[in-house]
């Protein structure tokens, strides 16, 4: 994971030289396991990690999970999901190619509406995590949609709704976050390129610190609708630390009506 | 497979809706239905420990004294008064903002009840100046009136309430349209509503730019003893302040005071709303808040809890996700969904 060292200072002579030295000394403890290196990051004060923050990947995974080549929509990129191929089922693959096809106009984020789980958690803007020791709000810029992610020993309802974002308990093991999502409707993607799931969509999800900025995010998702096997994704999750950095709403569902408010003098 | 109306849908829907003329009346049906049902389920639920006779969605009709002051009460370890829970406004929902207990002005639909005078109703919201009115300049005033007349059958997109296309209630209506939450982390007060999440920002940062326009408005605030202090700017000006109209624009300005009883049971909104390119003068909004616990019965509008699964014996509270699901389409919707 050499990637995550990665700071830039400004290159001069005794930079560089600082920095070879800087690389030598440091870029061992890179591979080791964050804890054992006894990396420092945020508790809260029953010593559980606090992932509060405003966190969002560099990672191109929207544009497509799977590996693929640049296309006039969509940069290329390496995709996120572990063996490359989604196991989709002979009828549910079809569907996914329909999607692609018309992925312009059907995906759902073209509407505005919740990416879903873990979608929300890649997509290309900023998630915020109000965390206590009972719960964890996660809350989306893309539509403002909060889950809420309880950590209080509780179990999924009985007979539930199905959800846009599911129902989620968390539990810790060690210092890594681990929750179980299910209870899904079958209207969100898990990507641009129109990879989807049914109403059967259970998702794993193991949150884990790397270093104090940065999340390592794991999703198991299966479904037995529409894939022959449990499948994986990963990602590295950046803390945005810009001076002053906020969400800004985006309710985007409300754009292609919102001009009609509010009431403006008439012209003359 | 179980759907809930979502937001997402209404909107799509809406926008046809409105194009037919129809949401605004479906949306009150479907209101007093949703009360009607909320009572119901009252008097399904366990009897809660401290009953209370009808409540419904009007649960009282006066505004109690809640002085500025010291704060006594208990503090998170940030030092913040723990206010945290489930809050709801004790007088009415969005149907009229200036008569909250007077129902939808022109409403074509029957009355379930006799409208009492109005001196036995709650008094406006407007609790300053004194007659209770919005002092709106002529040509805004001519736009709430026109877009009253026209509200129960709105043949311009303007004329539909944004709320009933699942917009953001926007401030001051997500404070009397359902029940909400309130948490506190360090440098944070956040309102989580059924329409649309408000982060009180209490770091001091400063505002967005003046040209970025939001539902929600941008929230600085800071806490003096009891009383929780919110500067707002950034508004977009489109959420409207219910079924009669009311506005501001995104040239208006809003200073908020959140006034907490000692007992942290009760809290009153106090609001001052300036905006010289709408009003002759700046106004004050008042609205009085309770808090709901585990010790409440859920009653489908101004607590909206589950009791959670769990293997302990103490209750804990599920807030299912949080989705625009009746306003203009709780019934209607069902068969949207079930042609497919």
């Amino acid at each position: 994971m050499k990637h995550q060292l990665k700071k830039q200072p400004r290159f001069s002579k005794t930079g560089m030289t600082l920095l070879l030295v800087a690389s030598v000394l440091v870029l061992p403890l890179a591979s080791l396991n964050a804890a054992a290196a006894g990396v420092k990051f945020p508790r809260l004060s029953n010593g559980k990690p606090d992932f509060s923050g405003i966190w969002q990947t560099t990672s191109a995974a929207d544009y497509d999970l799977e590996p693929h080549s640049n296309r006039k929509d969509t940069p290329p990129g390496p995709g996120i999901v572990e063996g490359n191929v989604i196991p989709y089922l002979p009828k549910a693959l079809e569907q996914k190619k329909k999607n692609f096809e018309a992925r312009e106009t059907d995906d759902p984020r073209t509407k505005g509406w919740t990416l879903g789980v873990p979608r929300g958690i890649y997509y290309p803007e900023p998630f915020q995590i109000f965390q206590r020791a009972n719960d964890l709000n996660i809350v989306h810029q893309f539509g403002h949609s909060v889950r809420t992610v309880y950590t209080n020993g509780s179990e999924h309802p009985e007979d539930p709704w199905d959800w846009w974002l599911g129902d989620s308990r968390g539990h810790w093991d060690g210092d890594t976050l681990i929750v179980d999502v299910r209870h899904f409707n079958d209207k969100t993607w898990f990507d641009r390129a129109g990879n989807y799931h049914s109403d059967a969509l259970h998702v794993i999800e193991r949150w884990k610190y790397l270093d104090p900025n940065t999340i390592e995010y794991k999703a198991t998702i299966e479904d037995p609708n529409v894939f022959s096997r449990p499948w994986e994704v990963s990602v590295i999750l950046n803390r945005h630390r810009e001076k002053n950095f906020q969400l800004i709403e985006d309710y985007r569902f409300t754009l292609d009506y919102d001009d009609a408010y509010p009431p403006k003098p008439d012209k003359q | 497979m179980k759907y809930r109306m979502s937001h997402r849908q209404l909107a799509a829907l809406s926008l046809i809706l409105g194009a037919i003329a129809i949401a605004p009346i479906v949306g009150t049906a479907a209101e007093a239905t949703k009360a009607q049902s909320a009572k119901t389920g009252q008097e399904q639920q366990p009897a809660p420990t401290q009953p209370r006779a009808n409540p419904g969605i009007e649960q009282e009709k006066t505004v109690p004294q809640i002085a500025s002051g010291k704060w006594a009460g208990k503090r998170l370890p940030d030092g913040q008064p723990d206010v945290q829970g489930h809050w709801s406004n004790t007088i009415a929902n969005h149907n009229n903002f200036t008569d909250p207990q007077g129902g939808i002005p022109g409403d074509p639909a029957p009355r379930r009840r006799p409208l009492p005078p109005r001196d036995e109703r709650a008094p406006s919201r407007v609790s300053d100046p004194a007659d209770g009115q919005v002092p709106f300049q002529p040509w805004a005033l001519e736009k709430v009136k026109e877009f009253q007349a026209n509200f129960h059958n709105p043949v311009k997109p303007q004329y539909v309430e944004p709320l009933a296309r699942c917009a953001p209630g926007g401030i001051p209506k997500s404070l009397y349209w359902h029940g909400y939450e309130i948490a506190q982390y360090p440098g944070y007060v956040v309102f989580f509503f059924n329409s649309g999440t408000r982060i009180i920002h209490l770091d001091g940062k400063p505002h967005l730019p003046d040209n970025i326009k939001l539902w929600n408005g941008d929230s600085r605030g800071h806490w003096e003893g009891n009383t929780l202090i919110v500067d707002v700017s950034n508004q977009n000006g489109k959420a409207l302040f219910g079924r009669t109209g009311e506005f501001i624009s995104e040239n208006g300005h809003i200073q908020e005071k959140y006034i907490f009883s000692p007992d942290a049971t009760r809290y009153n909104y106090e609001a001052v709303l300036t905006d010289p390119t709408v009003y002759t003068r700046p106004f004050t909004v008042t609205i009085p808040a309770r808090k709901w616990t585990e010790k409440d019965a859920a009653n489908g509008w101004h607590f909206e809890v589950e009791h959670a699964k769990h293997s302990g014996k103490n209750v804990l509270l599920d807030h299912y996700e949080r989705t625009c699901a009746e306003n203009n389409g709780g019934f209607g919707l069902g068969a949207v969904e079930a042609k497919k």
